[in-house]
C-alpha cells in the first residue's frame, strides 16, 4: 500500500482508511416555515397538504433548476446544497418571490412564509443528510431571518456581491447559538429600489453610456433605411428576402430566377420556390477532423516507470478510428458558433484547442455526432495508448532515447516560442498520428483510477465509481520528457479548465 | 454625410466601454487581502506519517471557490510536493505529478508518497490558476514517510 501513489482527492474508488467521510465545500440553504406550530394547530391536514404542495411545485423544481440538490425535507423545512453560492442565493430569491405571489390571495394569518438562511462551508455529505459547522451556521442564520426574507453569511456575501445585482443590508456580526465566533450576516434585498441604491456610480455611468450608444446606433440604422431610395438596382437580390410579403408574387419569381441565371437547366425549376439567400448555414459543410483508421490488435498496456502505470497488462483493442491531430481551434469554433460548445477559443486556426475541461470535450463530441450523424466520442484510455504506441513497446514510440523533432515538450528540443504551437509540427508515429505525446494534454473517456488494478482488458473505457476526475494523456509543452511517454497518465478534475488541456476524437467503425 | 458622422460617433461610443471592460477583465496578478493566511491543518512540519495520509488545507481571510470562478478574495488550492522551483506569478501554476490541483474547491486530499523525506507547500491560485500578487503560499513543511515495514499491522 505504501508504494502506490495517489495524488488525487475526491476519488472514491476505494474507501479511504479510518472510515473518514468525503468532505466538500458547498453552499447550504436552510429553509423553515415561520409559525409552523400555530398553522398546524389551526389546520393540521390542510397545512400539511399545502406544505407538501409548495415543496413539490416550487422548492424542488427551483433547486433542480439552479443545479442544487435537496438533501432532505423536515416537517416544516428543507436543506439543500449547491456547488455555486450564486445559484444558491438565486434559488432562495426565486422561492421567496414565488411564495409572495402564492400568499397574495391567502388571508394573513394562514400564510405560509419561509425564513431562509444561506451559508458557505465545508460539509460532510451523506446520502440523506449533511453534517458540519457550515450546516449549523446556516440553520442559525435561518433562525434569525425575518419570515419571507433571505439572510446570508459573510462567506456567501463575499462570493456573490459582484455577481447578483441585489441590495445587501449588513446586519453586522451576530453571535449565534453554540458557535464560538460571531457570524457576519447580510439581508438580501431583491427589490428594484434596492438595486438602484446599491449600484455604483461607475456602473450607472456605463449603463447610461451603453444605452446612449444603442439608441444612436438604432437611430442611425432607421435613418439609413428610410433615407434609401426605394427599389434601386443594387437592392434587387436582398429585397425579396427582407420583405417578401408586399412584393407581388409574379414579380418575385423572375427576380429569383435571374440570380440563378448561370444554370438555366429545367431541373432547377423548383429552386426559385426557396426564398433563402445563398449562404445558408447548411450550405457550408462542417469541418470534420481528419480521422485515421486503426486496425485492432493486442498490446501490453502500462509500464513500470511510474506507480500509476502498473501493473502492465495485456489489452485487446477492436478496430476504431482516431483523430490524426488534436481538435484544432478552427474545428472547435464551429461548435462554438453553433452554440453547442460553451466558449469561443482564441489562438491560430491550426493550433490545438486548449483550456477545455473533460465536459467541454464531451460537448464537442456530441456536437460533431449530431452534425455528422456518426458516433464521435473520446477515445478510451486503452485505445489512446494503443494508438500512441503505434505498434511499438519502447519507452517512446520512436525508441528508448529522447530525440529532437519528435514531440513538443519542455526538454524535448525544437519547442516553438509561441504555445500551443500548430498541430502536426513534429513527426507522425508509425500509425500516421501526430502529437501523440507532448503538445497538449488530451482527455480520454475514462474516469481516473490511481493504477490499473481491476482495469478492463477489452479496450473499453473504465468508467464507474465516483469519477470526479478523468484521465489525461500525452503530457503538454509545459511538461518534461517523462510525460511524453505513451504510457504516461494523469488525472484532473472533470469540470475544471486548464490552459494545456485539449483532446482528440475517436470513432467506432 | 450625416449618416457617416452618425455611424462614426456610434462606433466610437460602442468601442469605448468594450475597451474599458476588456482591460479590466484580463489583468493577471490579482491582489489578495494582506492578512490572508494559507497553512496546513495537518500534517505538521517534521511529522512522521504513513505512506498514505490525509493533508488538510487551512485558509484564513479568503474564500475557497472553484477554478474558473472569478470572485474577489477567493481562489483554489494547489499542493506542491517536492517542488524546488520558485513560484512564478506570471505563469499559471504548472499541472503535473508534483503540482496537484484542487479546482473543484477541495480542502483536503489523501496523499500517498514513497518512504523518505518529502516537502509540501500550498499555493492559492486564482480563477485561471495564476498565483496571486504577492503569492498566497503556506510555509513549506517537511514530512517523513515511514518504511512500509515499520507500519504496525492492524
Amino acid at each position: 500500500m505504501g508504494e502506490i501513489r495517489n495524488f488525487r482527492s475526491g476519488n472514491q474508488d476505494e474507501p479511504p482508511p479510518h472510515g473518514a467521510m468525503p468532505r466538500r465545500l458547498a453552499a447550504i440553504i436552510v429553509g423553515d416555515i415561520a409559525s409552523y406550530s400555530r398553522l398546524m394547530q389551526a389546520d393540521e391536514e390542510g397545512t400539511h397538504a399545502r406544505v407538501k404542495r409548495i415543496e413539490r411545485d416550487l422548492i424542488q423544481p427551483s433547486i433542480i433548476e439552479h443545479h442544487g440538490s435537496l438533501v432532505k425535507t423536515t416537517g416544516d423545512g428543507f436543506i439543500a446544497i449547491f456547488d455555486s453560492p450564486v445559484e444558491a442565493v438565486r434559488c432562495s430569491i426565486v422561492i421567496q418571490q414565488n411564495l409572495v405571489a402564492r400568499n397574495a390571495s391567502v388571508p394573513k394569518h394562514s400564510r405560509l412564509e419561509y425564513r431562509i438562511g444561506v451559508n458557505l462551508g465545508d460539509v460532510i455529505v451523506e446520502p440523506d443528510d449533511i453534517y458540519g459547522d457550515g450546516v449549523n451556521i446556516a440553520t442559525r442564520i435561518e433562525g434569525i431571518a425575518e419570515p419571507g426574507q433571505v439572510y446570508i453569511s459573510g462567506a456567501i456575501y463575499e462570493q456573490i456581491k459582484h455577481k447578483i445585482v441585489c441590495g445587501y443590508e449588513s446586519l453586522g456580526d451576530r453571535k449565534v447559538k453554540n458557535i464560538t465566533d460571531p457570524v457576519r450576516v447580510y439581508r438580501v434585498l431583491p427589490d428594484a429600489d434596492a438595486v438602484g441604491r446599491t449600484r455604483s456610480r461607475r456602473e450607472n455611468a456605463l449603463i447610461f453610456f451603453l444605452a446612449v450608444t444603442l439608441l444612436v446606433i438604432a437611430a442611425g440604422a432607421l435613418w439609413y433605411l428610410l433615407a434609401q431610395p426605394q427599389g434601386r438596382g443594387g437592392q434587387q437580390v436582398a429585397a425579396p428576402a427582407v420583405s417578401p410579403a408586399p412584393s407581388p408574387v409574379p414579380q418575385a419569381l423572375p427576380r429569383e430566377a435571374a440570380t440563378q441565371a448561370p444554370q438555366p437547366s429545367p431541373s432547377l425549376a423548383s429552386a426559385p420556390s426557396s426564398p433563402a439567400p445563398a449562404p445558408s448555414p447548411s450550405s457550408t459543410p462542417l469541418r470534420e477532423p481528419e480521422m485515421i483508421a486503426i486496425r485492432g490488435g493486442s498490446f501490453a498496456m502500462g509500464s513500470n516507470d511510474d506507480p500509476t502505470e502498473r501493473p502492465v497488462h495485456q489489452v485487446t483493442i477492436k478496430p476504431f478510428s482516431i483523430g490524426k491531430y488534436p481538435v484544432t481551434v478552427q474545428e472547435w469554433n464551429e461548435c462554438a458558433a453553433a452554440k453547442a460548445c460553451s466558449f469561443t477559443a482564441t489562438g491560430k486556426d491550426d493550433a490545438p484547442v486548449s483550456n477545455v475541461s473533460w465536459t467541454d470535450a464531451q460537448q464537442y463530441a456530441a456536437f460533431l455526432s449530431q452534425a455528422t450523424k456518426k458516433q464521435y466520442r473520446l477515445p478510451s484510455e486503452a485505445e489512446w495508448e494503443y494508438a500512441a504506441r503505434g505498434g511499438t513497446q519502447t519507452k517512446y514510440w520512436w525508441g528508448d532515447k529522447l530525440q529532437p523533432g519528435m514531440a513538443g515538450c519542455k526538454d524535448c528540443g525544437d519547442l516553438a516560442a509561441e504555445q500551443p504551437a500548430k498541430v502536426g509540427r513534429f513527426k507522425p508515429n508509425p500509425f500516421g498520428l501526430y502529437d501523440m505525446g507532448g503538445g497538449v494534454d488530451q482527455w480520454v473517456e475514462d474516469c481516473w483510477h490511481k493504477n490499473y488494478q481491476g482495469a478492463p482488458v477489452d479496450g473499453s473505457a473504465w468508467t464507474g465509481g465516483d469519477c470526479s476526475s478523468h484521465v489525461l494523456r500525452s503530457g503538454s509543452w509545459k511538461n518534461d520528457s517523462r510525460y511524453v511517454r505513451p504510457s504516461n497518465r494523469d488525472g484532473y478534475d472533470t469540470n475544471v479548465r486548464y490552459p494545456t488541456h485539449g483532446f482528440r476524437v475517436a470513432l467506432s467503425p | 454625410m450625416k449618416i457617416i458622422r452618425c455611424a462614426a460617433l456610434a462606433a466610437a461610443l460602442a468601442l469605448l466601454p468594450i475597451v474599458l471592460l476588456t482591460s479590466a477583465a484580463y489583468s493577471q496578478g490579482k491582489t489578495a487581502p494582506k492578512d490572508a493566511k494559507l497553512y496546513f491543518i495537518t500534517p505538521q512540519d517534521g511529522q512522521k506519517v504513513r505512506g498514505g495520509f490525509w493533508v488538510r488545507f487551512g485558509l484564513r481571510n479568503m474564500g475557497v471557490t472553484h477554478a474558473g470562478d472569478d470572485y474577489q478574495n477567493a481562489g483554489h488550492h494547489h499542493l506542491l510536493v517536492d517542488v524546488n522551483d520558485p513560484i512564478d506569478i506570471k505563469e499559471p501554476i504548472p499541472q503535473d505529478k508534483s503540482h496537484l490541483h484542487f479546482g473543484a474547491g477541495q480542502t483536503e486530499t489523501f496523499l500517498e508518497l514513497s518512504p523518505g523525506t518529502h516537502t509540501l507547500q500550498l499555493v492559492l491560485g486564482d480563477a485561471k490558476h495564476y498565483p496571486f500578487d504577492p503569492p498566497v503560499v503556506s510555509d513549506k513543511i517537511t514530512v517523513r514517510v515511514r518504511q512500509p515495514g515499520s507500519v504496525r499491522r492492524r
